[in-house]
């Protein structure tokens, strides 16, 4: 594949075959959108530069990257209605709503520092209600809460140990909704001997991208890409714990986004699990792991799945005695980042968290695990049951004397 | 049975539609017989350049007049037939600019408007274009949807008292001293023959020209010449692209709806039918196009095909592409001392109307009448009709309907109406009056659902399996020359579903 | 990462060979550039249907294999092929099971209302083979243009009904759509309402295959039940979701076991050392990552699958470069008919093996010691035109894997 002309021409390799009609999740719950066959490559066809879009059923793509992955063509078809859906949502205009959601790191420091009084708002009905009549954000939706104290100023707090060196990229869910994700993150790599360490950084901007905002997604990769190379440099690897971020930087950053030395960063940069994974490999992964009796159920998020590095999370916690993990039978959530959290959408999401649902209750777990933040927030939201990313089971595991 | 007819039109492609709705509303009445669908002969066969007459400006400055002034009437009268992209004729290192002068000067002289772009100009409006070349002169060519235009004016002709039989051949022409009397024809689908009296003939046959007058016993000097034509999946440039050199093969790039017609070769021929694009000419026309647009040598060809051009031995000069383009109008009055009969052919699907009004001029002269033409002012039933892509694609997210075809976006309603509207016999007439099957996968999926529309609406008889595989055959001749890379994956799934799902 | 073994393909025959790897309890990983065509193109399992003589499966096999010497059956030899056939259908226990029609050739209706001849059928697709004991009903669904029941009926010399739902109101549906839908109680009751009305004595009703992805055996008994006639699939268009049921077990099955699963990327190069693969490498743009493996099978299918590839000028196998004797130029590739008595000559090549499968050159010369080769990349069948796609994918899957094993 030509790099320079892809994914431009990549619509030309379509077969026509369906094999993307098989798996795409929303046109399997919905027929205003017409599919992954239609609405890339063959859609393609028709979109010409200089002309108005005439596709709003474009907008209706979740990205899940599931047409990517089960095209024997190679088409890129998330990626051809990302670009389609871009130059329509840059034509019609974006709603506040889509500038709140995107932007949350912004407001996420602030959301921390109020989060009791924020926390107790995003609960209360009226809020929800105004929120939904003004912001168009759907009031079926929990939004998550805020902690008080972000994961970054936790870390700073804390004595620093350990050799060699290993950067984090946290993410901003992880710094103001899910702290005990980075804690955990930093106390199995540190459990396995490694120095932690936290490049500056921002926002990966997938969110922005997702909602085809490129310009805005750019300036955070102009920022995030020149101080991961200084950390490359000074001789470091870097992991993520998020799927979404890591997916973000490792992939879109130089294909979608043509960020220079983007390529460099993305041969250093890991999912953590797959770190793990690798350290298991040349046999110096610490496993002294503590029993722990737990029926618990693994999903592959999208983005994990889009990374192309297998189920890392799920062979090494097979690896915990006494943990009984399955593999959740579903494909997509139905989150898609920022997706479920629109009015316009919720149905849709809601739809396809239905199938993820069903697959849940026939293995009937005590817990849920996976890699994703956008992942945890749909199936809190469906099952009400525990969900946590794997690292913090794996941190337990690892805490043999408390 | 007997058919009495004022003038008898043969040939439906463009120049006898023309002919026929010239004289219609001339109000002079006529038959037009069509041996196959509208257009089956190179009017369904060529290569839908719109031309500015550029391409003959140096050559044949008389060809290139009447296409000019034949340009400006066709915008206004058939807009929806036309798309009007302009065209650029790029001058590449390998010739210098030396032709590019003489076509500028050639370009005035003939009153073509021209623009010249600097290499930098021409790459911003046609990113794919060669990088090397060295300069770009703009020129108004365009599009033109040979099958809207001939199918326009058929409904026009008809609506003004013209009358129109396809599907039915001339067999012979039965003279009577210095007139012919009239045709014996044949109804192709219900194998009935019968005679059309007439007072007056009007041979519009093109290639078959010289065929249809040897039925009256009258030999004239006439040969072919075989044009192929590739098409590629997607459009590769807005614009029509030509090689601004001396007309040579694989020297035009046109922008078609959703894909781009790359062409053509010029190959003596002895037989009017039978005939197929050899990988020899494949071959010549990715490489010289490629020229243009590097990006042809990788990109993916969904058919191939080629029209017929018939040419005059009296004129024959060197290359075929050399003899002009003009058209032919024979009085055999003059010609044969045959009083009533006129021949036209040649000229080019651009110049149809002007070759109509002056064969009916000529019928008038005959006939004694002078009422004066007025298709160049009178526009085309649909001329108001918004057509293009972003059309297509606004019209299937308002409908969001049935969509038959997905490559071409044709929805289930639109072929229903056609269904329902008008008779049509044959299976390709269909193919014919929509552009289902014209898209990547060439007819591999919608056809089959077309097949279940005609079941579900009553209109088919017969072993419908039976046609289906006609039509496979018949997308086999067009598929079979470009098949490599993308288009063998696609062929693989394609008979695996045909032999293999649906074990035909 | 390295493994027991790496199987290149993620088709029928790549997951056949998984499961025979993964069975013995080795470490599995699999690949594949995209899901194959499992999902697209299999309906049942056809094993060799281009006889559909009223004979014993076995006998026809036999036959075969006497007549046919370089076919990849013929290298599985017959036990084998049965082991194999029935190593596939341990998989799919009942209810959703596989049977034959008295070991012999079934015939199908299909969307075009041809029949078909097939071998293993799931149980969904049993009473379509015994059409003319009966009085059928074909019934299509408004809004679904991948099946058309008049048109079938009208071939099968039966009625056909076009149903149209509330629940189906917008323009299209699309196959998976309406398999959901299939799995909610309440439009099975709708749906199953609709049919009952249009009844007129028909006892066997006739439906595109699209029975439910999950528990088709529910939706089937339960439209039985509200309609109070026998219900048979009819495979039509592709997508295919009998197909993706079969891909769906094998996943879960594979997972289970513990087989990692590497769907979306292709492999971009192989090492060789000698006459060895030491391992290959896939690509997901910018980062390539390593794998490595005692043994590899290769079973990446033909055109379709990327297995083969062809440019304008030749056929080549793009992951180890394998040979692949073909004709000399393009001319050769395809009749000037596409519906030819003998088989289209491309689709008979592909790569040689010896009896092993490991992949040998025209002399004969081993040309890869750990590798061998599955599925429809084999030279020296057409399974198109023999009607053996399902079959040549199971028992070389499955037989390669073994010898590789050995
Ligand atoms: C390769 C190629 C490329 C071309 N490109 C262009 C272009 O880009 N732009 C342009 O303006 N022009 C182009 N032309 C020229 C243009 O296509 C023709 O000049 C024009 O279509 C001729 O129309 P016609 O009606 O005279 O002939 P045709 O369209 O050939 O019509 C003759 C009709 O007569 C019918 N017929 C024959 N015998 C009988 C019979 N015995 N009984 C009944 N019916 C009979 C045939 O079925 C046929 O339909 C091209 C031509 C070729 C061959
Ligand atoms: S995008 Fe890929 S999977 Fe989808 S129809 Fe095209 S070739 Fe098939
Ligand atoms: S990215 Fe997901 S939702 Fe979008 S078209 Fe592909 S499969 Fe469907």
């Amino acid at each position: 594949m030509n790099k320079k002309t892809w994914p431009k021409s990549n619509a030309d390799a379509c077969i026509r075959c369906t094999t993307c009609m098989a798996v795409c999740p929303v046109s399997r719950v919905t027929p205003k959108f017409p599919g992954p066959k239609q609405a890339g490559p063959a859609a393609a066809r028709f979109r010409r530069p200089g002309e108005p879009s005439a596709d709003d059923w474009i907008d209706l793509c979740i990205g899940c990257h599931l047409c990517d992955m089960v095209c024997s063509s190679g088409v890129n078809v998330s990626e051809l209605n990302l670009i389609a859906k871009a130059k329509y949502l840059d034509e019609k205009g974006r709603p506040f709503r889509d500038w709140l959601l995107t932007h949350s790191y912004l407001w996420g420091q602030l959301g921390s520092f109020f989060s009791p009084l924020i926390n107790l708002l995003f609960k209360n009905p009226v809020i929800k209600w105004m929120g939904e009549v003004i912001l168009k954000i759907d009031r079926r939706r929990e939004l998550p809460g805020y902690e008080f104290l972000t994961f970054r100023q936790w870390f700073n707090r804390k004595p620093t140990k350990g050799n060699p060196k290993i950067a984090y990229f946290y993410g901003c869910y992880t710094n103001t909704n899910e702290v005990d994700v980075g804690k955990a993150t930093v106390q199995v790599l540190e459990a396995n001997g490694f120095e932690v360490t936290l490049p500056p950084q921002r926002c990966c901007g997938i969110a922005m991208l997702g909602n085809g905002d490129f310009k805005g997604a750019k300036k955070m990769a102009r920022y995030n890409i020149p101080s991961l190379l200084n950390t490359i440099h000074s001789g470091s690897k870097i992991v993520f714990s998020s799927t979404s971020c890591g997916h973000m930087i490792k992939h879109q950053y130089s294909h979608l986004l043509s960020i220079p030395s983007a390529e460099e960063v993305a041969q250093h940069l890991f999912d953590v699990f797959e770190f793990l994974r690798n350290l298991k490999e040349s046999n110096s992964l610490n496993t002294h792991f503590k029993e722990l009796s737990l029926k618990a159920a693994y999903f592959t998020p999208c983005h994990l799945r889009a990374l192309g590095m297998g189920i890392p999370a799920l062979e090494i916690l097979r690896l915990i005695p006494g943990l009984q993990i399955d593999q959740i039978e579903a494909d997509c959530c139905g989150m898609g980042g920022t997706f479920g959290f629109k009015k316009e959408k919720y149905e849709i999401s809601e739809e396809i968290g239905k199938d993820l649902k069903e697959a849940i209750d026939r293995l009937n777990p005590e817990m849920i695990l996976t890699d994703c933040e956008g992942c945890r927030i749909q199936i809190r939201h469906l099952t009400g049951l525990k969900v946590l990313h794997p690292i913090q089971i794996l941190r337990d595991a690892l805490q043999n004397d408390g | 049975m007997k058919i009495k007819a004022e003038v008898l039109i043969i040939g439906g492609g463009a120049t006898g539609v023309g002919i026929s709705r010239d004289l219609a509303l001339r109000g002079i009445p006529s038959v037009l017989i069509e041996k196959g669908d509208f257009a089956s002969g190179a009017s369904g066969r060529n290569h839908g350049l719109f031309h500015s007459g550029g391409r003959y400006a140096v050559s044949d400055p008389e060809a290139a007049h009447e296409c000019i002034s034949e340009n400006k009437i066709l915008r206004r009268i058939a807009p929806h037939c036309i798309e009007e992209t302009d065209g650029f004729f790029i001058s590449l290192p390998e010739e210098g600019l030396d032709y590019r002068e003489r076509f500028l000067r050639a370009c005035e002289k003939v009153g073509i408007q021209t623009t010249l772009l600097s290499r930098d100009e021409a790459l911003e409006q046609e990113p794919e274009l060669n990088p090397n070349l060295l300069s770009a002169v703009r020129v108004p060519d365009g599009a033109i949807d040979p099958f809207a235009l001939v199918l326009g004016n058929a409904k026009d002709a008809e609506e003004h008292g013209a009358k129109i039989l396809l599907h039915t051949e001339i067999i012979s022409l039965i003279l009577n001293g210095d007139k012919v009397k009239g045709a014996k024809v044949k109804d192709l689908y219900q194998g009935e023959e019968y005679f059309v009296e007439a007072s007056y003939i009007i041979n519009a046959t093109g290639a078959w020209a010289s065929q249809t007058l040897k039925l009256a016993g009258l030999p004239i000097g006439m040969a072919l010449s075989k044009g192929s034509m590739l098409i590629t999946n997607r459009r590769l440039t807005h614009r029509v692209i030509n090689r601004c050199r001396p007309p040579f093969d694989g020297d035009i790039i046109v922008p078609n709806h959703t894909v781009s017609i790359l062409g053509t070769t010029s190959i003596r021929l002895e037989e009017v039918e039978n005939f197929e694009v050899t990988p020899h000419e494949v071959s010549l026309l990715i490489q010289e196009t490629s020229k243009m647009i590097p990006a042809i040598q990788g990109t993916r060809l969904i058919r191939a095909y080629a029209g017929i051009r018939p040419l005059f031995q009296s004129e024959e000069k060197g290359d075929d592409r050399a003899i002009s383009r003009g058209f032919v109008l024979m009085d055999h009055e003059k010609r044969d001392g045959i009083k009533n009969l006129v021949t036209i052919t040649g000229g080019k699907l651009m110049t149809y109307r002007l070759m109509a009004e002056k064969t009916s001029d000529l019928i008038c002269k005959k006939m004694g009448t002078n009422v004066p033409c007025s298709t160049h002012s009178k526009p085309l039933p649909g001329a108001n009709r918004p057509t293009g892509l972003t059309e297509r694609l606004k019209q299937f997210t308002t409908d969001r309907g049935e969509v038959l075809c997905d490559c071409e976006l044709i929805q289930k309603e639109e072929v229903k109406a056609l269904l329902e509207k008008e008779k049509l016999k044959n299976f390709q007439d269909i193919l014919h009056r929509t552009r289902l099957a014209k898209g990547t996968c060439q007819g591999g999926f919608c056809v089959y659902r077309l097949f279940g529309l005609l079941h579900e609406l009553r209109k088919i008889e017969g072993d419908s399996n039976k046609i289906l595989k006609g039509f496979l055959e018949e997308r086999w001749k067009g598929i079979r020359p470009v098949l490599w890379g993308t288009a063998l994956k696609e062929e693989e799934l394609i008979e695996s579903i045909y032999k293999g799902i649906f074990n035909l | 990462m390295r493994y027991d073994l790496i199987i290149i393909g993620m088709g029928l025959s790549g997951l056949m060979a998984a499961k025979t790897a993964a069975g013995e309890g080795k470490k599995v990983l699999i690949v594949g550039k995209g899901m194959g065509a499992l999902c697209l193109l299999s309906n049942t399992i056809d094993v060799l249907g281009q006889f559909p003589k009223i004979i014993r499966m076995r006998d026809n096999l036999f036959q075969w294999i006497k007549d046919h010497p370089q076919h990849p059956y013929s290298k599985v030899g017959l036990e084998k092929i049965e082991e194999a056939l029935n190593s596939f259908l341990s998989l799919f226990p009942p209810p959703y099971s596989f049977q034959t029609v008295d070991h012999m050739n079934c015939l199908i209706p299909t969307g075009a209302g041809t029949l078909r001849p097939t071998y293993f059928i799931p149980i969904t697709m049993v009473e379509g083979t015994s059409l003319n004991e009966g009085k059928a009903l074909i019934v299509g669904l408004k809004g679904f243009k991948d099946f058309y029941a008049h048109y079938v009926a009208d071939q099968l010399k039966c009625r056909g009904v076009n149903v149209s739902l509330s629940d189906l109101l917008h323009g299209e549906i699309t196959t998976t759509y309406l398999g959901r839908l299939m799995e909610k109680n309440s439009f099975i009751k709708n749906i199953g309402r609709e049919i009952k009305k249009q009844l007129n004595g028909e006892n066997l009703i006739g439906f595109p295959a699209l029975l439910g992805v999950h528990d088709p055996i529910q939706v089937k008994n339960n439209l039985e039940e509200i309609i109070g006639a026998k219900v048979f699939e009819i495979p039509t268009l592709p997508p295919s979701i009998p197909g993706m049921r079969i891909f769906n077990r094998f996943k879960e099955w594979l997972i289970q076991k513990g087989v990692t699963f590497l769907l979306g990327y292709p492999v971009s190069k192989v090492t060789l050392k000698g006459k060895k693969c030491e391992g290959i490498e896939v690509s997901h743009p910018p980062v390539t990552t390593s794998y490595s493996a005692d043994r590899y099978i290769l079973a990446s299918g033909r055109f379709m699958g990327g297995g083969l590839e062809g440019t304008a000028e030749k056929i080549f196998e793009p992951i180890f470069h394998l040979p692949i004797p073909q004709p000399q130029s393009r001319g050769g590739w395809f009749e000037k008919k596409f519906f030819t008595v003998s088989p289209h000559r491309i689709h008979r090549v592909g790569i040689l093996t010896n009896n092993a499968f490991q992949p040998i050159d025209e002399r004969g010369g081993l040309i890869l010691e750990n590798v061998w080769v599955a599925g429809s990349i084999l030279a020296h069948h057409h399974f198109i035109d023999e009607k053996s796609r399902e079959g040549i994918e199971i028992t070389t899957g499955y037989w390669a894997t073994k010898k590789a094993m050995e």
